[in-house]
């Protein structure tokens, strides 16, 4: 029977997403201070508000 | 990640007191409905995560932990509501209490209470789908592809992963929609900065041989370049403080024409045509009456046509033709498909309206800040409020919603007001009166108009290609999670797919065995189509029966929490869920959790005795793993069929001298162990359809039964010249035979138990006699180590064995072969 078990403990599906997502982001060429800050909110801080998302996408551009 | 070893429930919903030893193993629950066993689910449920699903969330009304948790007497002592639940975490070696009252149901106290326990405890609590119902099982099979997206995200914890799509969507989209507005502002600056330096193209070079023919008349040096930084009225004298400012009359002028030139376009036949036909569009819309709850009922109708199923209305019974109700309930959904299309078209239009709003604005608030600086001051207040009209026109066609407003509005725009016309002729007059200014004044004011202008012009550039940037980082940002979520989820929903398959192939292996399914994710939805005998993919629902349907649903269920916990998975609970599996896959069932979760510690409720037969047989319980629930009083809770509870219960009755009532469970208790009896000894009994065997058919049949397997294994033994067995059998012979003796001492005692309605005649004194007897009775059919009763394995086919489950006895049947 084939499963696709994760490893012991709660597989953190969201977690798993969010490395792929970061990742691709570095493979595309964005920028490594925008994917620093997104890794920051998604990864660690675990904030999902939009304005947490807002401030991670655009904050290079909010200083000009 | 767990196993619960026991668990101790008080005055907690249905219990007033009640501990369960489940020492780690499967485990089941089983009785009549009404007797508790779903209160043991909840306790469990409670223990583990401080919360009971079934009394909290959407749809419960009234209904409340807090106040409902509580055994209905001590409904005002939350504190006595308590469930402790001891708990194995292989993981740490390490056996910890769980104790939490409804006091304080999110403050568990727990022993020991390490960093490491404490994060194992919140993961569990973290998931409290590790209890499954047969209401949540169905959820996942019959449910609409985007209610079922919604609740395999809710299990597979994609809340998040949604809530982050949505939200770089909708960053993304704002900032595409402050892309075109930013256009229009950067392409209003080029006009004006183009009529200040009096150019109809602006290059470079033109603009700089421009600004040093006026900088030559000041007598300042030649610009040899312009670049971001130049200022092409560097070197010319500030003007002093205390001088006012002067209002540049040719600009002034030139300034005027242009905002009479916007209002005149604002006002022209085809902007009135054009407004004409948005009008036209808008007012179609509105009088389209689902335009207003569009969305909403697109949803309604879409959910609808995938529950029309029965042939008649579930409200009012109403008969209505299938095929052509759908055919109505699609044409509407199509219907909604063309109102957001004619939404698109009509914003479409209405975009270079709002552009002409904003250059009218833009135009009128130069010519407020010329009026301001007239001396006397030029009172332009209608113009002034017609910008700020404008302004809030802009708004409100932008918002587009709700049409009524929008119509308004949209009628207005090309009505401009004489006193707005007006305005500006005085203005204008005024300036006229200005004096001419001298040579050198006028280049001064060149220069200085022109660098405003051409700052304003940068600045709106600027920001036009910052909004771009931001707009394309956006979009790819959006976009490549998108991907990437997406890639994700297929693959775990193909993998969960593939082992659903498995999993449902394996229950239903006599008849689907090449059974296969497609989970396809699409836009936040999730279709789920199966196969049905090779003739093609359906929705579960369509063809296969509920018992199916629910085989599905545990099935999906297993899947998908092996997905999420992989070698984790090592404790779930199964609230009824096995109950509407159809009869004939219910063994596999058991067969399927004991083979595939071997790790996993079920903890199972149902009210059929069969089931629980089913999970002996399969090894999914063994041993005391069960609990038979009998009855149930508010004023005790759950009572159980237990030896020890049930001979107590009736020696308590005979001190009451109440026969009647020890007479009445005796009878019970003994057709429930005699069937049990006859399932384990194989005791051919005569059948009955209808499943309903008395007293007399079973017990005489199971000691019968019991006394043909010992003459089995004495001729089994004989046939291997193991004297020592036959010994052994022939004491277990004369021993069951001393017990029947015993049980028929007395001929009319025995009459009475052979009709068995006959004891509550009896005095307590008389009646004891016949509880011992059976009592001792029941003993013969029983190890004497553990005291299980024993049984013939295996269930089917040639019995080889009489066995009991700790293994002390075992009795071979099978005589050697010659």
């Amino acid at each position: 029977m084939t499963a696709s078990p994760t490893t012991e403990g709660t597989a953190e599906v969201p977690a798993q997403v969010f490395e792929k997502f970061l990742q691709a982001l570095e493979d595309a060429g964005v920028s490594v201070e925008l994917v620093a800050r997104l890794r920051k909110t998604l990864l660690k801080d675990k904030t999902f508000t939009d304005r947490a998302l807002k401030e991670a996408v655009l904050a290079e551009e909010r200083l000009l | 990640m767990i196993r619960v070893e026991s668990i101790t429930i008080s005055e907690f919903r249905g219990i007033r007191d009640l501990t369960l030893d489940f020492n780690g193993r499967s485990y089941a629950v089983c009785g009549p409905n009404g007797t508790g066993k779903s209160a043991v689910v909840d306790a469990l449920e409670f223990a583990l995560t401080g919360n009971v699903s079934r009394l909290s969330g959407e749809g419960r009304g009234e209904v409340s932990l807090k106040h409902h948790g509580p055994h209905v007497d001590t409904r005002n002592d939350p504190d006595r509501a308590r469930v402790t639940a001891k708990v194995t975490i292989s993981s740490l070696s390490k056996t910890v209490t769980v104790d939490r009252s409804l006091k304080a149901p999110a403050k568990a106290q727990v022993t020991p209470s390490d960093p490491a326990v404490l994060e194992v405890l919140r993961q569990v609590s973290a998931h409290p789908e590790v209890v499954l119902s047969r209401r949540e099982l169905i959820r996942y099979i019959l449910a609409t592809p985007g209610k079922r997206a919604e609740e395999v995200q809710a299990l597979l914890h994609l809340d998040q992963v949604e809530k982050v799509r949505i939200g770089l969507q909708k960053i993304a989209n704002n900032c595409e929609k402050q892309v075109a507005p930013l256009a229009t502002t950067a392409s209003q600056a080029r006009e004006n900065l183009l009529r200040a330096v009096g150019m109809s193209k602006l290059t470079k070079e033109t603009l700089l041989a421009s600004a040093n023919t006026q900088r030559a008349i000041l007598n300042l040096p030649t610009l040899a370049d312009l670049t971001e930084s130049t200022s092409i009225k560097e070197g010319m004298a500030a003007p002093g403080t205390a001088k006012p400012q002067r209002i540049p009359k040719a600009q002034a002028l030139a300034d005027i024409g242009a905002t009479r030139q916007a209002l005149g376009e604002i006002a022209s036949a085809p902007t009135t045509k054009r407004v004409a036909e948005i009008a036209d569009d808008l007012n179609s819309l509105t009088d389209d009456p689902a335009v207003a709850g569009g969305v909403k009922r697109e949803a309604f109708y879409t959910t609808g046509i995938e529950l029309i199923e029965a042939a008649a209305c579930p409200f009012c019974d109403t008969p209505w033709d299938l095929g052509e109700l759908k055919m109505h309930v699609q044409s509407k959904i199509d219907h909604l498909e063309e109102v957001s299309r004619k939404r698109t078209a009509a914003e479409t239009k209405i975009a270079p309206l709002i552009a002409a709003l904003r250059k009218v604005q833009a135009s009128i608030n130069t010519l407020v800040g010329y009026a301001g600086l007239a001396t006397p001051p030029v009172v332009i207040k209608e113009a002034h409020d017609y910008s700020t009209n404008c302004g809030i026109a802009i708004d409100r066609l932008d918002a587009f919603l709700p049409l009524a407003k929008t119509i308004k509005v949209l009628k207005r725009v090309p009505i401009v007001p004489q006193t707005v016309l007006d305005d500006i002729g005085e203005l204008e007059k005024a300036i006229v009166a200005l004096p001419e200014p001298t040579k050198q004044d006028s280049a001064r004011e060149w220069l200085t108009v022109a660098q405003e202008r051409l700052n304003v012009w940068r600045n709106a550039i600027r920001k036009h290609e910052v909004a771009i940037e931001q707009a394309q980082r956006a979009r790819q940002v959006s976009d490549i999670y998108g991907t990437t979520s997406d890639k994700v989820l297929e693959g775990i929903y193909a993998a969960v797919e593939e082992d659903f398959e498995t999993l449902y192939a394996f229950v239903n292996r006599d008849d689907e065995e090449k059974f296969t399914a497609k989970l396809i994710p699409s836009l936040g939805k999730l279709g789920f189509d199966v196969d049905f005998y090779g003739r093609g993919f359906f929705p579960p629902g369509a063809y296969h029966s509920e018992g199916h349907q629910d085989s599905m649903g545990l099935c999906l269920y297993l899947a998908l929490m092996r997905y999420i916990q992989g070698s984790g998975f090592t404790f779930a609970v199964l609230d009824d869920v096995l109950m509407s599996v159809d009869t004939s896959h219910r063994r596999e069932v058991c067969g399927l959790l004991k083979r595939e979760f071997p790790n996993t510690q079920f903890i199972m409720t149902t009210h059929d005795p069969i089931w629980l037969r089913h999970m002996r047989t399969e090894r999914l319980i063994t041993g005391r793993s069960a609990v038979q629930f009998r009855s149930w009083t508010v004023d005790q809770g759950p009572s159980r069929w237990d030896d020890r509870d049930v001979w107590e219960e009736i020696d308590e009755h005979l001190r009451q001298n109440d026969v009647r009532a020890a007479a009445a469970l005796l009878r019970h208790y003994l057709e429930y162990t005699s069937a049990e009896l006859c399932h384990r000894l194989r005791a051919p009994v005569e059948f009955r359809a209808d499943g309903r065997y008395q007293l007399g058919e079973l017990l005489p049949a199971a000691v019968k039964q019991l006394r043909a397997l010992h003459r089995r294994a004495k001729d089994a033994a004989n046939s291997w010249n193991q004297r020592a067995v036959i010994e052994q059998v022939n004491a277990r012979e004369s021993d069951l035979a001393k017990r029947t003796k015993q049980a028929n001492e007395d001929q009319w005692q025995v009459n009475a138990a052979v009709h068995f309605n006959s004891w509550d005649n009896l005095a307590s004194k008389d009646f004891e006699p016949v509880v011992r007897a059976f009592q001792a009775l029941l003993c013969g059919f029983t190890c004497s180590d553990c005291g299980e009763y024993l049984h013939v394995s295996p269930d089917r086919e040639t019995a080889e064995s009489l066995r009991c489950e700790c293994g002390n006895t075992n009795i071979n049947l099978r005589e050697k072969s010659v």
